[in-house]
């Protein structure tokens, strides 16, 4: 009964977060400044090739959580996230295009990785404990807020006026990403056991991926 | 050889100097005749003491001639050579050396560039080497010892040539897809865009392609790969920005990896193609686009059969599964 009623409780949640979100408009226009050298044209491409597989790796992962929770009460959840991300790949998509950035050799790697890592982690978990499922997202959601706050740093320190529309972009992006987390949090995802590990895990995978991106 | 080529431009630049200065001199001296020859004598010696000057600012030492003539001076002409040394002094400054100060004065790549275009001239006759800079450098009126300025040798030429054919090229796609955009022409299909951009690109080749094995060569040596690579991969991006890709994923490498080759292979046949105006290469560059688009094609048919195949092995595992009673939910 007390399940019930808990189950009803987060589909209205997930209706309610539906209703609220605010769609991201997608904007025809120029996001970044034409660069004025070498040296910034190469920190940019690599911010933005980081970014878009970053978000790629994010879709995948999400995948890979809905093989394994498409029929359980967090499905339309995950749905909802996953719908998020995919935005956020387009959003991507296009500013690569615009400013011929390459993408990262690496994607078909990260296509099966990510959607392996996403599975297996969310199988654990719910072997673990139920509740825990959301565990892997909010450990996945909380590396990409850090690596957003680190590039929105290095922007802020370089030249803020500059890149304005790239900033807001991410700002925008690093805001849903923190909402998903906390999202996630609320659906007592730290009541993993070993939810630390799970967290350290998932950060040291990013953290080894963006350095990795970054260069092929 | 680095000294050597400091002295060299500081000399190309004293001797641009002097000239200029030689014509303001004569000007003046005009103007002054009345005060008499020692005036001449000086700006003369300012012309000499600009020269110097020149060729020892790179090295910032104060020239031991400014000395020299002080000490030796004529008591009359002194001051007005004080003066006009004063006015020499700034001439010489530091600023020379980054081309900023004034009209007369270009920067050294603006220099090197002039001679190796100019140099392009004499490639049907010296070939892609040394020689043909030297020719280059001596129809501007530099001494043929300048070729000294370029550390690669013909391999500077070479890459400037491609350097300029690739600019050209992105100025033309540029500019036709501008008239795409504002509705003056009508937008080509990708197959057809492909081949007149690579057609485009390989005549700019003819003039020089009785030499351009040679040319080839070069740029396949060591030090010259990373150069002619990356010229390369640039021409092959703007070919297919300008084409409308704006792929995110594989299809970056495969598409750009395809063109790579597509480009390489019709330039091999035309280097030893004899037919009128290469009627065989453009030929040959028509079936490998059709290859390629074959090729596109045909991988894109098989990924959908491949989808299908495993969505009916996936329908024929559910059912199993169904019949056997596994997938009933708790």
């Amino acid at each position: 009964m007390q399940r019930a009623a808990k189950c009803a409780l987060r589909l209205d949640l997930s209706r309610a977060f539906c209703l609220s979100r605010s769609g991201t408009v997608v904007v025809m226009q120029k996001s970044l400044p034409p660069p004025r050298d070498e040296e910034e044209k190469a920190m940019l491409d690599s911010m933005l090739r980081v970014d878009h597989a970053g978000e790629y790796g994010a879709n995948r992962i999400y995948a890979g959580q809905m093989a394994v929770l498409s029929r359980t009460r967090t499905g339309p959840l995950i749905q909802y996230m996953w719908d998020q991300e995919k935005m956020h790949l387009e959003k991507f998509n296009e500013i690569l295009g615009e400013h011929r950035v390459r993408p990262t050799l690496l994607l078909p790697l990260w296509n099966i990785a990510g959607f392996a890592l996403g599975m297996i982690l969310t199988r654990i978990a719910c072997l673990l404990a139920f509740e825990g499922t959301m565990s892997c997202t909010v450990a996945v959601e909380e590396s990409i807020s850090e690596h957003y706050n680190s590039q929105i740093q290095t922007l802020m320190e370089a030249e803020p006026e500059r890149y304005t529309e790239l900033l807001q972009v991410i700002k925008e992006f690093c805001d849903d990403e923190k909402k998903n987390r906390d999202t996630g949090l609320e659906h007592d995802a730290e009541s993993v056991p070993g939810y630390l590990l799970l967290k350290t895990v998932i950060q040291v995978d990013c953290k080894a991926a963006i350095y990795i991106l970054q260069r092929i | 050889l680095c000294c050597g080529y400091w002295d060299m431009a500081a000399l190309i630049r004293g001797l641009r100097a002097g000239r200029v200065l030689r014509g303001l001199g004569s000007v003046a001296v005009q103007t002054l005749s009345p005060q008499g020859s020692n005036v001449r004598r000086a700006f003369h010696r300012t012309i000499l003491l600009q020269l110097v000057n020149d060729s020892k600012s790179d090295t910032s030492v104060p020239p031991p001639s400014y000395h020299e003539v002080h000490t030796a001076g004529e008591s009359s002409s002194s001051s007005a050579h004080g003066e006009s040394s004063e006015d020499a002094q700034p001439n010489t400054s530091f600023q020379d050396q980054s081309g900023e100060h004034g009209e007369d004065y270009e920067t050294e790549e603006q220099l090197q560039a002039r001679i190796l275009t100019t140099a392009l001239e004499f490639v049907p006759q010296h070939g892609w080497t040394v020689e043909a800079i030297a020719a280059g450098a001596e129809t501007l009126g530099l001494s043929s010892a300048s070729t000294g300025m370029f550390n690669n040798g013909a391999g500077d030429l070479v890459l400037h040539f491609v350097t300029q054919c690739n600019a050209q090229l992105a100025e033309t796609l540029a500019e036709q897809n501008n008239q795409v955009q504002l509705g003056q022409a009508e937008s080509k299909k990708t197959a057809e865009f492909m081949r007149d951009a690579v057609e485009m690109r390989l005549r700019m080749l003819i003039p020089y392609i009785d030499t351009w094995p040679q040319a080839m060569s070069i740029l396949l040596l060591p030090h010259n790969i990373p150069g002619s690579l990356k010229h390369l991969s640039t021409m092959v991006d703007d070919i297919w920005y300008y084409a409308g890709d704006r792929s995110t994923d594989v299809n970056w490498y495969t598409r750009r990896a395809a063109l790579t080759g597509i480009y390489n292979t019709t330039e091999l046949v035309m280097v030893q193609d004899s037919s009128p105006d290469f009627e065989e290469t453009w030929a040959f560059l028509d079936n490998r686009i059709k290859d390629v688009v074959n090729m596109a094609n045909t991988a894109k048919e098989v990924q959908a059969t491949g989808e299908s195949v495993v969505q009916g092995l996936m329908g024929a595992a559910i059912t199993l599964k169904n019949i056997t009673g596994m997938n009933q939910r708790r």
